[in-house]
Protein backbone atom coordinates (compact mmCIF):
# COMPACT_ATOMS: atom_id res chain seq x y z
CA UNK A 1 0.00 0.00 0.00
CA UNK A 2 1.12 3.36 -0.94
CA UNK A 3 2.16 5.92 1.72
CA UNK A 4 -0.19 8.58 1.80
CA UNK A 5 1.16 12.16 1.34
CA UNK A 6 1.83 13.54 4.58
CA UNK A 7 -0.40 16.40 4.82
CA UNK A 8 -0.11 19.37 7.49
CA UNK A 9 -2.62 21.75 8.33
CA UNK A 10 -0.93 25.57 7.16
CA UNK A 11 -2.04 28.89 8.14
CA UNK A 12 -0.71 31.64 5.93
CA UNK A 13 -0.81 34.76 7.94
CA UNK A 14 0.24 36.88 4.33
CA UNK A 15 -0.13 36.31 1.08
CA UNK A 16 4.12 36.76 0.81
CA UNK A 17 3.75 33.39 3.44
CA UNK A 18 1.17 31.38 1.26
CA UNK A 19 3.61 32.06 -1.89
CA UNK A 20 6.22 31.02 0.42
CA UNK A 21 4.82 28.12 1.38
CA UNK A 22 3.20 27.05 -1.95
CA UNK A 23 6.92 26.96 -3.27
CA UNK A 24 7.67 24.54 -0.55
CA UNK A 25 4.46 22.29 -0.87
CA UNK A 26 5.07 21.80 -5.14
CA UNK A 27 8.72 21.29 -4.34
CA UNK A 28 7.87 17.91 -3.18
CA UNK A 29 6.97 14.85 -5.96
CA UNK A 30 3.38 14.42 -4.72
CA UNK A 31 1.27 17.73 -3.68
CA UNK A 32 -2.12 16.53 -1.74
CA UNK A 33 -5.55 18.83 -3.49
CA UNK A 34 -6.56 18.63 0.09
CA UNK A 35 -3.52 20.85 1.51
CA UNK A 36 -3.37 22.93 -1.02
CA UNK A 37 -6.68 24.18 -0.60
CA UNK A 38 -6.84 24.23 3.29
CA UNK A 39 -3.62 26.55 2.84
CA UNK A 40 -5.51 28.83 0.38
CA UNK A 41 -8.70 28.79 2.32
CA UNK A 42 -6.34 29.38 5.41
CA UNK A 43 -5.42 32.78 4.17
CA UNK A 44 -7.43 35.64 5.26
CA UNK A 45 -7.42 38.29 2.56
CA UNK A 46 -5.91 41.38 3.38
CA UNK A 47 -6.33 44.75 0.39
CA UNK A 48 -3.42 45.57 0.98
CA UNK A 49 -1.26 42.62 0.29
CA UNK A 50 -2.93 42.31 -3.30
CA UNK A 51 -4.32 45.70 -4.17
CA UNK A 52 -1.04 46.38 -6.50
CA UNK A 53 -2.16 43.03 -8.56
CA UNK A 54 -6.04 43.97 -8.74
CA UNK A 55 -6.38 46.00 -11.93
CA UNK A 56 -9.71 46.18 -13.56
CA UNK A 57 -10.74 46.34 -16.70
CA UNK A 58 -14.35 48.13 -17.72
CA UNK A 59 -15.05 45.80 -20.36
CA UNK A 60 -14.44 42.47 -18.82
CA UNK A 61 -12.67 40.52 -16.24
CA UNK A 62 -8.52 40.59 -16.04
CA UNK A 63 -6.00 37.76 -15.29
CA UNK A 64 -3.29 39.53 -13.10
CA UNK A 65 -0.43 37.06 -12.62
CA UNK A 66 1.31 37.43 -9.12
CA UNK A 67 3.75 34.21 -8.89
CA UNK A 68 4.84 31.46 -11.68
CA UNK A 69 6.28 29.01 -9.00
CA UNK A 70 9.11 28.47 -10.69
CA UNK A 71 7.68 26.84 -13.51
CA UNK A 72 4.99 24.61 -11.58
CA UNK A 73 2.20 26.92 -10.79
CA UNK A 74 0.95 29.91 -11.64
CA UNK A 75 -0.70 32.24 -8.93
CA UNK A 76 -2.67 34.89 -10.12
CA UNK A 77 -5.37 37.46 -9.54
CA UNK A 78 -8.98 38.19 -11.22
CA UNK A 79 -10.67 40.97 -11.15
CA UNK A 80 -14.28 41.03 -11.88
CA UNK A 81 -16.20 44.10 -12.35
CA UNK A 82 -19.80 44.31 -12.15
CA UNK A 83 -21.51 41.80 -13.94
CA UNK A 84 -18.87 40.37 -15.62
CA UNK A 85 -18.46 36.70 -16.26
CA UNK A 86 -16.65 33.89 -17.95
CA UNK A 87 -17.24 31.79 -20.83
CA UNK A 88 -17.77 28.05 -19.75
CA UNK A 89 -13.95 26.34 -19.61
CA UNK A 90 -12.31 23.52 -19.06
CA UNK A 91 -9.07 23.22 -17.67
CA UNK A 92 -6.55 21.72 -20.01
CA UNK A 93 -5.73 18.88 -17.58
CA UNK A 94 -4.58 20.46 -15.07
CA UNK A 95 -5.91 21.53 -11.20
CA UNK A 96 -7.91 24.81 -10.42
CA UNK A 97 -8.00 26.12 -6.97
CA UNK A 98 -9.94 29.63 -6.65
CA UNK A 99 -10.25 31.67 -3.45
CA UNK A 100 -12.14 34.43 -3.28
CA UNK A 101 -10.21 37.74 -2.11
CA UNK A 102 -13.40 40.58 -2.08
CA UNK A 103 -16.98 40.40 -3.18
CA UNK A 104 -18.64 37.02 -4.48
CA UNK A 105 -18.50 34.97 -7.28
CA UNK A 106 -20.98 32.64 -8.50
CA UNK A 107 -19.78 28.89 -10.20
CA UNK A 108 -22.09 26.67 -12.40
CA UNK A 109 -20.46 23.48 -13.04
CA UNK A 110 -21.72 21.93 -16.46
CA UNK A 111 -21.09 18.25 -17.30
CA UNK A 112 -18.49 17.64 -20.55
CA UNK A 113 -20.85 17.87 -23.74
CA UNK A 114 -21.35 14.35 -25.44
CA UNK A 115 -19.28 13.65 -28.14
CA UNK A 116 -21.06 13.81 -31.12
CA UNK A 117 -23.90 15.91 -29.14
CA UNK A 118 -25.98 19.06 -30.45
CA UNK A 119 -27.72 19.97 -27.77
CA UNK A 120 -27.88 22.47 -24.85
CA UNK A 121 -25.26 21.27 -21.94
CA UNK A 122 -26.23 19.93 -18.68
CA UNK A 123 -26.12 22.07 -15.59
CA UNK A 124 -24.86 20.33 -12.79
CA UNK A 125 -25.06 22.34 -9.99
CA UNK A 126 -24.11 25.95 -9.16
CA UNK A 127 -23.22 28.03 -5.96
CA UNK A 128 -22.51 31.49 -5.05
CA UNK A 129 -18.31 31.58 -3.04
CA UNK A 130 -17.90 34.36 -0.44
CA UNK A 131 -14.90 35.61 1.05
CA UNK A 132 -12.04 33.40 1.55
CA UNK A 133 -13.65 30.34 0.45
CA UNK A 134 -11.80 28.57 -2.02
CA UNK A 135 -13.03 26.23 -4.67
CA UNK A 136 -11.21 23.42 -6.27
CA UNK A 137 -11.88 21.84 -9.97
CA UNK A 138 -10.13 19.69 -12.57
CA UNK A 139 -11.48 17.88 -15.95
CA UNK A 140 -12.55 15.08 -14.36
CA UNK A 141 -15.28 17.07 -12.07
CA UNK A 142 -16.42 18.90 -14.82
CA UNK A 143 -16.48 22.34 -16.34
CA UNK A 144 -17.13 25.59 -14.68
CA UNK A 145 -18.46 29.49 -15.54
CA UNK A 146 -17.22 32.21 -13.18
CA UNK A 147 -19.31 35.29 -12.75
CA UNK A 148 -19.86 37.84 -10.80
CA UNK A 149 -23.64 38.50 -10.50
CA UNK A 150 -23.55 41.56 -8.27
CA UNK A 151 -24.74 44.57 -10.10
CA UNK A 152 -23.23 47.20 -7.05
CA UNK A 153 -19.62 45.34 -5.91
CA UNK A 154 -16.94 44.14 -8.03
CA UNK A 155 -14.78 40.79 -6.84
CA UNK A 156 -11.54 39.73 -6.90
CA UNK A 157 -10.69 36.19 -6.31
CA UNK A 158 -7.01 34.15 -6.20
CA UNK A 159 -6.30 31.30 -8.82
CA UNK A 160 -3.81 29.03 -8.33
CA UNK A 161 -3.21 26.41 -12.15
CA UNK A 162 -0.75 23.74 -12.02
CA UNK A 163 0.39 22.65 -14.20
CA UNK A 164 0.32 26.05 -15.63
CA UNK A 165 -1.63 26.49 -19.13
CA UNK A 166 -2.06 29.26 -21.75
CA UNK A 167 -5.05 27.44 -23.83
CA UNK A 168 -7.96 26.13 -22.77
CA UNK A 169 -11.59 25.57 -24.44
CA UNK A 170 -14.93 27.18 -24.05
CA UNK A 171 -17.74 25.85 -24.57
CA UNK A 172 -21.16 27.43 -26.16
CA UNK A 173 -24.12 26.39 -23.38
CA UNK A 174 -26.45 25.95 -26.38
CA UNK A 175 -24.82 23.81 -28.32
CA UNK A 176 -21.72 22.44 -26.47
CA UNK A 177 -19.38 22.94 -29.11
CA UNK A 178 -15.89 23.88 -28.08
CA UNK A 179 -13.64 25.97 -29.41
CA UNK A 180 -10.11 26.56 -28.24
CA UNK A 181 -8.45 30.29 -27.11
CA UNK A 182 -5.62 31.48 -25.76
CA UNK A 183 -5.38 33.48 -22.48
CA UNK A 184 -2.95 36.44 -21.66
CA UNK A 185 -2.45 38.06 -18.65
CA UNK A 186 -3.65 41.79 -18.41
CA UNK A 187 -0.17 42.18 -16.09
CA UNK A 188 2.40 40.42 -14.74
CA UNK A 189 3.98 40.85 -11.09
CA UNK A 190 1.90 44.29 -10.70
CA UNK A 191 3.08 45.64 -14.12
CA UNK A 192 0.84 46.46 -17.00
CA UNK A 193 1.34 43.76 -19.69
CA UNK A 194 0.97 46.12 -23.25
CA UNK A 195 -0.14 43.42 -26.05
CA UNK B 1 -25.42 64.54 3.37
CA UNK B 2 -24.12 66.75 6.39
CA UNK B 3 -24.61 70.24 6.74
CA UNK B 4 -21.62 72.76 5.46
CA UNK B 5 -20.07 69.47 3.28
CA UNK B 6 -19.91 72.47 0.44
CA UNK B 7 -18.21 74.98 3.31
CA UNK B 8 -15.50 72.95 4.74
CA UNK B 9 -14.65 70.94 1.51
CA UNK B 10 -15.12 72.87 -1.32
CA UNK B 11 -13.00 71.73 -4.19
CA UNK B 12 -14.22 68.26 -3.36
CA UNK B 13 -13.60 65.86 -6.65
CA UNK B 14 -14.77 62.50 -5.51
CA UNK B 15 -17.60 62.03 -3.11
CA UNK B 16 -18.57 58.59 -2.25
CA UNK B 17 -21.72 58.22 0.14
CA UNK B 18 -21.99 54.57 -0.52
CA UNK B 19 -23.64 52.06 1.62
CA UNK B 20 -24.68 54.83 4.24
CA UNK B 21 -28.74 54.30 4.08
CA UNK B 22 -29.38 57.76 2.45
CA UNK B 23 -32.76 57.81 1.39
CA UNK B 24 -32.08 61.73 -0.27
CA UNK B 25 -29.09 63.59 -1.16
CA UNK B 26 -29.63 67.53 -0.22
CA UNK B 27 -28.76 70.87 -1.34
CA UNK B 28 -25.32 70.34 -0.50
CA UNK B 29 -24.71 69.01 -3.32
CA UNK B 30 -25.80 72.35 -5.30
CA UNK B 31 -22.62 74.12 -3.89
CA UNK B 32 -19.63 71.76 -4.74
CA UNK B 33 -18.45 72.54 -8.29
CA UNK B 34 -15.63 70.68 -8.75
CA UNK B 35 -17.32 67.89 -8.31
CA UNK B 36 -16.53 65.01 -11.03
CA UNK B 37 -17.51 61.37 -9.24
CA UNK B 38 -20.34 61.17 -7.19
CA UNK B 39 -21.14 57.31 -6.15
CA UNK B 40 -24.14 56.78 -4.02
CA UNK B 41 -24.62 53.04 -4.58
CA UNK B 42 -26.56 50.43 -1.96
CA UNK B 43 -28.36 53.22 -0.49
CA UNK B 44 -32.42 53.97 -0.48
CA UNK B 45 -32.54 56.51 -2.71
CA UNK B 46 -35.51 56.46 -5.07
CA UNK B 47 -37.96 58.42 -3.63
CA UNK B 48 -39.27 61.71 -5.11
CA UNK B 49 -36.68 64.17 -3.31
CA UNK B 50 -33.65 61.81 -4.14
CA UNK B 51 -32.21 64.41 -5.72
CA UNK B 52 -31.94 67.95 -4.68
CA UNK B 53 -34.29 70.34 -6.92
CA UNK B 54 -32.00 72.44 -8.80
CA UNK B 55 -29.18 70.48 -9.66
CA UNK B 56 -29.76 70.90 -13.51
CA UNK B 57 -28.58 74.69 -12.84
CA UNK B 58 -25.94 73.54 -10.52
CA UNK B 59 -22.26 73.51 -11.18
CA UNK B 60 -22.25 69.93 -11.05
CA UNK B 61 -24.43 69.94 -13.98
CA UNK B 62 -21.62 70.62 -16.28
CA UNK B 63 -18.73 69.31 -13.89
CA UNK B 64 -19.83 65.59 -13.29
CA UNK B 65 -18.25 62.59 -15.02
CA UNK B 66 -19.10 59.08 -12.84
CA UNK B 67 -22.28 58.62 -10.98
CA UNK B 68 -23.20 55.81 -9.47
CA UNK B 69 -26.72 55.02 -8.23
CA UNK B 70 -26.75 51.37 -8.47
CA UNK B 71 -28.14 49.17 -5.60
CA UNK B 72 -30.88 51.69 -4.74
CA UNK B 73 -34.63 51.77 -5.20
CA UNK B 74 -35.16 53.85 -8.23
CA UNK B 75 -37.99 52.61 -10.24
CA UNK B 76 -37.43 55.35 -12.85
CA UNK B 77 -34.23 57.15 -14.27
CA UNK B 78 -34.21 60.56 -12.39
CA UNK B 79 -35.34 63.01 -15.20
CA UNK B 80 -32.55 65.70 -13.24
CA UNK B 81 -29.74 63.23 -14.16
CA UNK B 82 -30.23 63.59 -17.74
CA UNK B 83 -29.54 66.65 -17.52
CA UNK B 84 -25.82 66.04 -16.29
CA UNK B 85 -24.33 66.94 -19.89
CA UNK B 86 -20.62 66.25 -18.83
CA UNK B 87 -21.53 62.76 -17.78
CA UNK B 88 -19.43 59.98 -19.04
CA UNK B 89 -20.45 57.22 -16.64
CA UNK B 90 -23.62 55.95 -15.15
CA UNK B 91 -24.50 53.16 -13.27
CA UNK B 92 -28.41 52.53 -12.27
CA UNK B 93 -27.55 48.77 -12.33
CA UNK B 94 -29.74 46.81 -9.52
CA UNK B 95 -32.68 49.11 -8.97
CA UNK B 96 -36.18 48.81 -9.76
CA UNK B 97 -36.41 50.21 -14.05
CA UNK B 98 -38.65 49.14 -15.88
CA UNK B 99 -37.79 51.05 -19.11
CA UNK B 100 -34.99 53.39 -20.15
CA UNK B 101 -36.35 57.01 -21.27
CA UNK B 102 -35.72 58.05 -24.56
CA UNK B 103 -34.02 61.15 -23.46
CA UNK B 104 -31.20 59.19 -22.26
CA UNK B 105 -30.14 60.78 -25.73
CA UNK B 106 -29.48 64.10 -23.96
CA UNK B 107 -26.51 62.51 -22.38
CA UNK B 108 -24.48 62.75 -25.29
CA UNK B 109 -20.60 62.25 -23.89
CA UNK B 110 -21.83 59.21 -22.21
CA UNK B 111 -19.54 56.48 -22.72
CA UNK B 112 -20.58 53.62 -20.01
CA UNK B 113 -23.94 52.87 -19.10
CA UNK B 114 -25.09 50.43 -16.42
CA UNK B 115 -28.38 48.89 -16.25
CA UNK B 116 -27.96 45.77 -15.26
CA UNK B 117 -30.46 43.63 -12.70
CA UNK B 118 -33.41 46.06 -13.86
CA UNK B 119 -37.01 45.25 -14.65
CA UNK B 120 -36.35 46.87 -18.46
CA UNK B 121 -38.86 44.83 -20.85
CA UNK B 122 -38.03 47.57 -23.85
CA UNK B 123 -35.21 49.17 -25.23
CA UNK B 124 -36.06 53.04 -27.08
CA UNK B 125 -34.51 53.12 -30.26
CA UNK B 126 -33.16 56.73 -28.64
CA UNK B 127 -30.68 54.88 -26.96
CA UNK B 128 -28.42 54.49 -30.37
CA UNK B 129 -28.22 58.16 -30.41
CA UNK B 130 -25.43 58.25 -27.95
CA UNK B 131 -22.16 58.54 -30.46
CA UNK B 132 -19.37 57.88 -27.64
CA UNK B 133 -21.30 54.77 -25.91
CA UNK B 134 -18.34 52.01 -25.58
CA UNK B 135 -19.90 50.03 -22.87
CA UNK B 136 -23.46 49.03 -22.72
CA UNK B 137 -25.15 46.61 -20.12
CA UNK B 138 -28.16 45.07 -20.00
CA UNK B 139 -27.99 41.99 -18.52
CA UNK B 140 -30.59 40.64 -15.84
CA UNK B 141 -33.69 42.25 -17.23
CA UNK B 142 -36.59 41.21 -18.89
CA UNK B 143 -36.14 42.75 -22.06
CA UNK B 144 -37.57 40.96 -25.59
CA UNK B 145 -36.11 42.57 -28.48
CA UNK B 146 -33.15 44.90 -29.74
CA UNK B 147 -34.39 47.56 -31.79
CA UNK B 148 -32.12 47.43 -34.78
CA UNK B 149 -31.20 51.38 -34.15
CA UNK B 150 -28.81 49.95 -32.10
CA UNK B 151 -26.40 48.85 -34.66
CA UNK B 152 -25.41 52.90 -34.62
CA UNK B 153 -23.79 52.79 -31.78
CA UNK B 154 -20.69 52.71 -33.75
CA UNK B 155 -18.53 53.15 -30.59
CA UNK B 156 -19.68 50.37 -28.57
CA UNK B 157 -16.73 48.08 -27.74
CA UNK B 158 -19.60 45.85 -25.32
CA UNK B 159 -22.82 44.82 -24.77
CA UNK B 160 -23.88 42.70 -22.07
CA UNK B 161 -27.09 40.95 -22.88
CA UNK B 162 -27.21 37.90 -21.15
CA UNK B 163 -30.36 36.70 -18.92
CA UNK B 164 -33.06 38.35 -20.82
CA UNK B 165 -36.20 37.62 -22.63
CA UNK B 166 -34.19 37.50 -26.30
CA UNK B 167 -35.91 35.44 -28.55
CA UNK B 168 -34.01 37.04 -31.68
CA UNK B 169 -31.41 39.71 -32.34
CA UNK B 170 -31.78 42.55 -35.26
CA UNK B 171 -29.47 41.28 -38.27
CA UNK B 172 -27.97 44.98 -38.39
CA UNK B 173 -26.03 44.03 -35.18
CA UNK B 174 -23.72 42.48 -37.38
CA UNK B 175 -22.70 46.02 -38.18
CA UNK B 176 -21.17 46.80 -34.48
CA UNK B 177 -17.38 46.66 -35.90
CA UNK B 178 -16.15 47.72 -32.69
CA UNK B 179 -17.86 45.17 -30.60
CA UNK B 180 -15.14 43.39 -29.12
CA UNK B 181 -17.61 41.75 -26.09
CA UNK B 182 -21.25 40.23 -26.61
CA UNK B 183 -22.83 38.24 -23.94
CA UNK B 184 -25.93 36.42 -25.15
CA UNK B 185 -26.61 33.40 -22.71
CA UNK B 186 -29.64 33.06 -20.47
CA UNK B 187 -32.06 34.07 -23.53
CA UNK B 188 -34.27 31.68 -25.01
CA UNK B 189 -32.62 32.42 -28.87
CA UNK B 190 -35.08 30.37 -31.21
CA UNK B 191 -33.44 27.60 -32.70
CA UNK B 192 -35.10 26.84 -35.76
CA UNK B 193 -36.43 28.74 -38.30
CA UNK B 194 -39.33 30.85 -37.51
CA UNK B 195 -40.97 32.66 -40.65
CA UNK B 196 -43.50 35.80 -39.07
CA UNK B 197 -45.82 36.76 -41.69
CA UNK B 198 -47.72 39.19 -39.64
CA UNK B 199 -47.61 42.81 -41.72
CA UNK B 200 -49.07 45.28 -39.80
CA UNK B 201 -49.66 47.91 -43.00
CA UNK B 202 -48.15 51.31 -42.45
CA UNK B 203 -49.15 54.34 -40.91
CA UNK B 204 -49.85 57.56 -42.69
CA UNK B 205 -47.21 59.20 -40.91
CA UNK B 206 -45.04 56.04 -41.90
CA UNK B 207 -45.79 56.38 -45.50
CA UNK B 208 -45.22 60.46 -45.21
CA UNK B 209 -41.65 59.46 -43.82
CA UNK B 210 -40.70 56.97 -45.87
CA UNK B 211 -41.81 59.36 -48.90
CA UNK B 212 -39.73 62.00 -47.56
CA UNK B 213 -36.50 59.89 -46.55
CA UNK B 214 -36.70 58.25 -50.26
CA UNK B 215 -37.56 61.31 -52.11
CA UNK B 216 -35.27 63.13 -49.94
CA UNK B 217 -37.48 66.02 -49.46
CA UNK B 218 -35.68 68.64 -47.78
CA UNK B 219 -36.73 69.98 -44.62
CA UNK B 220 -35.09 71.66 -41.75
CA UNK B 221 -36.21 71.60 -37.94
CA UNK B 222 -38.36 74.93 -37.85
CA UNK B 223 -40.58 72.86 -40.38
CA UNK B 224 -41.67 70.40 -38.70
CA UNK B 225 -42.70 69.85 -34.81
CA UNK B 226 -39.29 68.55 -33.14
CA UNK B 227 -41.46 64.89 -32.44
CA UNK B 228 -41.70 64.60 -35.76
CA UNK B 229 -37.99 65.53 -36.58
CA UNK B 230 -37.23 62.96 -33.83
CA UNK B 231 -39.16 60.53 -35.88
CA UNK B 232 -37.93 61.01 -39.43
CA UNK B 233 -34.32 60.40 -37.41
CA UNK B 234 -35.14 57.15 -36.84
CA UNK B 235 -35.72 55.62 -40.10
CA UNK B 236 -34.14 52.25 -40.83
CA UNK B 237 -32.63 51.20 -44.38
CA UNK B 238 -34.07 48.29 -45.92
CA UNK B 239 -31.28 45.52 -46.17
CA UNK B 240 -31.95 45.05 -49.64
CA UNK B 241 -29.49 47.08 -51.70
CA UNK B 242 -32.30 46.72 -54.92
CA UNK B 243 -34.77 48.52 -52.73
CA UNK B 244 -32.88 51.93 -50.89
CA UNK B 245 -36.64 52.17 -49.07
CA UNK B 246 -36.27 53.05 -45.78
CA UNK B 247 -38.66 51.81 -42.95
CA UNK B 248 -39.90 53.41 -39.39
CA UNK B 249 -42.12 50.71 -37.42
CA UNK B 250 -43.68 48.90 -39.72
CA UNK B 251 -42.12 46.22 -41.48
CA UNK B 252 -42.08 42.27 -42.59
CA UNK B 253 -39.77 40.25 -40.29
CA UNK B 254 -38.11 36.69 -40.86
CA UNK B 255 -35.69 35.33 -39.26
CA UNK B 256 -32.98 33.92 -40.32
CA UNK B 257 -30.01 32.09 -38.88
CA UNK B 258 -25.93 32.76 -39.49
CA UNK B 259 -23.76 29.98 -39.39
CA UNK B 260 -20.42 30.69 -37.63
CA UNK B 261 -18.58 28.13 -39.32
CA UNK B 262 -20.92 25.52 -38.29
CA UNK B 263 -20.57 25.89 -34.47
CA UNK B 264 -22.89 28.43 -33.50
CA UNK B 265 -26.36 29.63 -35.38
CA UNK B 266 -28.02 33.06 -34.31
CA UNK B 267 -31.48 33.69 -35.47
CA UNK B 268 -31.13 37.25 -36.47
CA UNK B 269 -34.55 39.04 -37.37
CA UNK B 270 -34.23 40.36 -40.72
CA UNK B 271 -36.45 43.79 -41.54
CA UNK B 272 -37.77 44.17 -44.80
CA UNK B 273 -39.54 47.35 -46.03
CA UNK B 274 -42.45 45.27 -47.34
CA UNK B 275 -43.54 41.84 -48.08
CA UNK B 276 -42.68 42.22 -51.94
CA UNK B 277 -38.77 42.96 -50.55
CA UNK B 278 -36.84 40.48 -50.67
CA UNK B 279 -34.24 39.49 -48.30
CA UNK B 280 -30.66 40.33 -50.13
CA UNK B 281 -29.69 37.21 -48.63
CA UNK B 282 -31.95 34.36 -50.24
CA UNK B 283 -34.96 34.12 -52.72
CA UNK B 284 -38.14 35.02 -51.34
CA UNK B 285 -39.16 30.99 -51.86
CA UNK B 286 -36.70 29.18 -49.74
CA UNK B 287 -39.49 26.54 -47.63
CA UNK B 288 -39.00 26.51 -44.21
CA UNK B 289 -37.58 23.23 -43.53
CA UNK B 290 -35.22 23.93 -46.10
CA UNK B 291 -31.30 23.01 -44.84
CA UNK B 292 -29.95 26.09 -46.77
CA UNK B 293 -31.05 28.80 -43.67
CA UNK B 294 -27.44 29.59 -43.20
CA UNK B 295 -26.85 33.08 -44.85
CA UNK B 296 -23.96 31.87 -47.45
CA UNK B 297 -23.63 36.26 -48.80
CA UNK B 298 -20.07 36.49 -48.54
CA UNK B 299 -21.23 40.29 -46.54
CA UNK B 300 -22.76 38.02 -43.88
CA UNK B 301 -20.14 35.62 -43.45
CA UNK B 302 -17.35 37.74 -42.75
CA UNK B 303 -19.17 39.75 -40.65
CA UNK B 304 -20.82 36.57 -38.74
CA UNK B 305 -16.75 35.07 -38.30
CA UNK B 306 -15.89 38.53 -36.78
CA UNK B 307 -18.75 38.02 -34.49
CA UNK B 308 -17.54 34.42 -33.40
CA UNK B 309 -15.03 36.23 -31.70
CA UNK B 310 -17.04 37.89 -29.90
CA UNK B 311 -18.98 35.66 -28.84
CA UNK B 312 -19.32 34.85 -24.98
CA UNK B 313 -21.54 31.45 -25.41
Amino acid sequence: MEQPVQTETWKAQSLEELIRILHQIFAEDKVSVEEVQALMESYESNPEEWLQYAKFDQYRYTRNLVDNGNGKFNLMILCWGEGHGSSIHDHTDSHCFMKILQGNLKETLFEWPEKKGNGEMTKKSERVLRENQCAYINDSIGLHRVENISHTEPAVSLHLYSPPFNTCNTFDQRTGHKHKVTMTFYSQFGERTVC
Amino acid sequence: LPAGLSQWFPALEVLDVSGTGLTEMGTELLSLPCLHTLLAKNNRLGGPGSLPKGLEQAPLARSLRVLNLSGNRFSEVPPVVLQLRGLRSLSLGGNRLHGIPPDIQELHSLEFLYLGGNFITAIPPELAKLPSLRYLVLCDNKIQSIPPQLAQLHSLRSLSLHNNLLTYLPREILNLVQLDELSLRGNPLVVRFVRDLTYNPPSLQELAGRTIKTRNVPYTPSDLPESLVRYLSLASNCPNPKCGGVYFDSCVRQIKFVDFCGKYRLPLMHYLCSPECSSPFSSASQSSTSQSESDSEDEASVAAHRMQKVLLG
